[in-house]
């Protein structure tokens, strides 16, 4: 008989605990094993080159005098206040990075998890579906947050660091606030649309694909529509516009195109459910094979 | 009683995987035997929780199958049928992982996955990608994710499938060592009859959702037939006939070797007198035991 031990089985005399959050390990091992594929860290670290750019345009805009040469046309950056911040949160190279990290880093998180049929380990465990989402989810959400709420507040303590006085918060006491509605929006938004897309392929580059494909799309569609129509009603075929739209709602700001940000925002909602929708009919412990 | 379940019925749409299905296990291994489609994984992922039966209650180590999953979750191991890994991770992690998940805490899951994985033969190969592992090392990496969390009953879905002789033999030693000197319970799923017999003390057949057999091994083989194994010289159709005339049932081997089932109330004489009746010399006669496979061959109705 083959003896294949290389050591005998010992029974633990530990306690299983109940986690508050049963959840958590999900998460903390999907961030880890984020940072352990290949390309991922440049982009990671890429992604904050629009955050430093918002600092530096911040940093000049309390010495005008010493960068007046260097700032001509570049309002949008060195005049501080709700624009500016509408500006960070909806510029094209922040939302592009967001994605490309996304689709990177968590794009295989349920991808994955299908093609090699390891959902049945995890609901072998005490976990529900909803523990299982929300540990995927708040992979997506730590990096989301990791772009906007960490560098939206820091530019925000970093102005009034530069200013030396508290002026600019007794002026728009509320903005720390929209940052963090902000933040949510896109991260709620990114996290379901990133799980929606892993859910539907046993293929992370298929995924990888996706992201880009149903986020370019649906802007392409946009501009097309609104070419043959003439109505700015076709931007609520646009996830970026929808973003855009709703974002300077958030700081009070109007709104770039004549349509209502409530309307984007339902759209947005819309998508996070059906979303949810999708994720409910996929996600199970069992998969039945007609 | 580990296990209990009364009157388990569910279906996949139209189609019936388990009918009325009622069983007690008891300690040690218990074998869960039948042909594919008989419902044998069904029945697994009902006792976890992944599915919820459309009729009949279960208990398992006293948790109600219906109501208590998560108990009943982190007192199981279960190693399920196909390939199941996370891509990208190694074993340690992977084992660890899943230890956290049940909820051990972090670094008693990273100690115990160490542990485990030298139990089940992966030492060496513990910190390389899961996603270069062969087929035989990931059979043993499910037991490893499995065991880490020490459970009270392990649940094994067809562990030896896909394995060659090597492996299969190697992953059989372990589960051995496992149920009979861990004091771990195990529910052994196969459709590999040698698997079941070498390991399991009590087995329950199931063939087409429903309870076809169940009991102890050494009592299902003392059935209400005997089993002789002949080889002769002659006409072996006359003398079938003439057998199966006397209420046995002949087999014929590929070998020249015949299987003859007689009644239990019957006399082994009849064999010799079958054969002078019929002119058939008898060159062997050996009254052999009965296996499970001629038990399975006869409940489930295959040869």
């Amino acid at each position: 008989m083959a003896v294949i031990r290389e050591k005998g089985y010992t029974h633990w005399d530990g306690r299983l605990v109940e986690r508050r959050f049963p959840w958590s390990p999900i998460t903390r091992t999907g961030i880890l094993l984020a940072f352990r594929k290949k390309r991922f860290k440049l982009v990671f670290a890429a992604t904050f080159v629009p955050a430093f750019v918002f600092l530096v345009g911040l940093y000049i805009s309390e010495r005008l005098e010493d960068f007046k040469a260097m700032i001509q046309g570049s309002d949008r950056l060195i005049n501080i206040g709700p624009k500016y911040f509408v500006s960070y949160f909806t510029n094209d190279s922040l939302l592009f990075m967001i994605a490309l990290v996304l689709a990177l880093g968590a794009g295989g998180l349920i991808a994955d998890d299908l093609r090699h049929g390891s959902l049945q380990l995890y609901f072998a465990r005490p976990l529900g579906k909803k523990d299982y989402i929300a540990g995927k989810m708040s992979v997506a959400a730590f990096f989301v947050l990791l772009y906007t709420a960490v560098p939206g507040l820091l530019l925000v303590i970093f102005k009034l660091v530069f200013a030396g006085s508290f002026e600019f918060f007794l002026k728009y006491p509320w903005l720390p606030l929209s940052v963090l509605g902000a933040s949510l929006l896109l991260t709620v938004f990114f996290a379901f649309y990133i799980m929606l897309l892993s859910s539907v392929s046993k293929n992370n580059r298929y995924v990888f694909v996706l992201v880009f494909g149903v986020y370019y799309f649906s802007e392409i569609l946009f501009n097309i529509l609104r070419g043959v129509f003439r109505t700015p009603y076709t931007a609520l075929f646009s996830i970026p516009a929808n973003i855009k739209q709703v974002g300077a709602a958030i700081f009070g700001q109007a709104p770039p195109l004549a349509v209502p940000a409530v309307w984007s925002f339902a759209v947005l909602a819309g998508f996070c459910g059906l979303a949810a929708v999708v994720l409910d009919r996929k996600i199970r412990s069992v998969e039945v094979i007609k | 009683m580990a296990i209990e379940i009364e009157d388990i019925s569910f279906r996949y749409g139209r189609v019936v995987a388990l009918d009325g299905v009622t069983a007690r296990l008891g300690e040690g291994a218990v074998g869960l035997l039948g042909p594919n489609g008989a419902g044998k994984s069904t029945l697994l992922r009902i006792l976890l929780g992944f599915l919820a039966p459309e009729r009949g209650q279960g208990r398992v180590l006293d948790y109600d199958i219906r109501r208590q999953q998560a108990l009943i979750r982190r007192a199981v191991g279960y190693m399920p049928e196909g390939d199941c890994f996370i891509s990208g991770m190694d074993a340690v992690t992977f084992a660890s992982y899943f230890g956290e998940l049940a909820g051990m805490p972090r670094q008693e899951a990273m100690k115990r996955a160490h542990e485990v994985l030298f139990y089940v033969g992966l030492g060496e190969a513990r910190y390389r990608l899961l996603d270069t592992y062969s087929a035989g090392m990931k059979q043993r990496l499910k037991l490893a994710q499995a065991l880490v969390h020490d459970p009270k009953i392990l649940f094994l879905d067809e562990p030896t499938s896909n394995l060659d002789p090597t492996g299969r033999k190697e992953v059989l030693e372990l589960i051995r060592d496992i149920s009979t000197h861990k004091s771990i319970q195990v529910l052994l799923s196969s459709h590999i009859l040698d698997d079941i017999e070498s390991l399991c003390e009590t087995v329950v057949i199931l063939k087409q959702g429903k309870v076809a057999a169940e009991g102890r091994m050494a009592d299902l083989r003392a059935l209400d037939y005997s089993l002789y194994e002949v080889r002769v010289k002659g006409d072996p159709a006359a003398f079938r006939r003439d057998l199966e005339g006397l209420g046995g049932r002949v087999d014929e081997m590929e070998d020249g070797l015949i299987k003859i089932y007689m009644p239990e109330a019957g006399d082994r004489m009849d064999i010799f007198r079958a054969a002078d009746r019929t002119g058939v010399q008898l060159r062997s006669f050996v009254k052999s035991r009965t296996s499970l496979e001629d038990l399975f061959a006869g409940v489930v109705g295959v040869d």
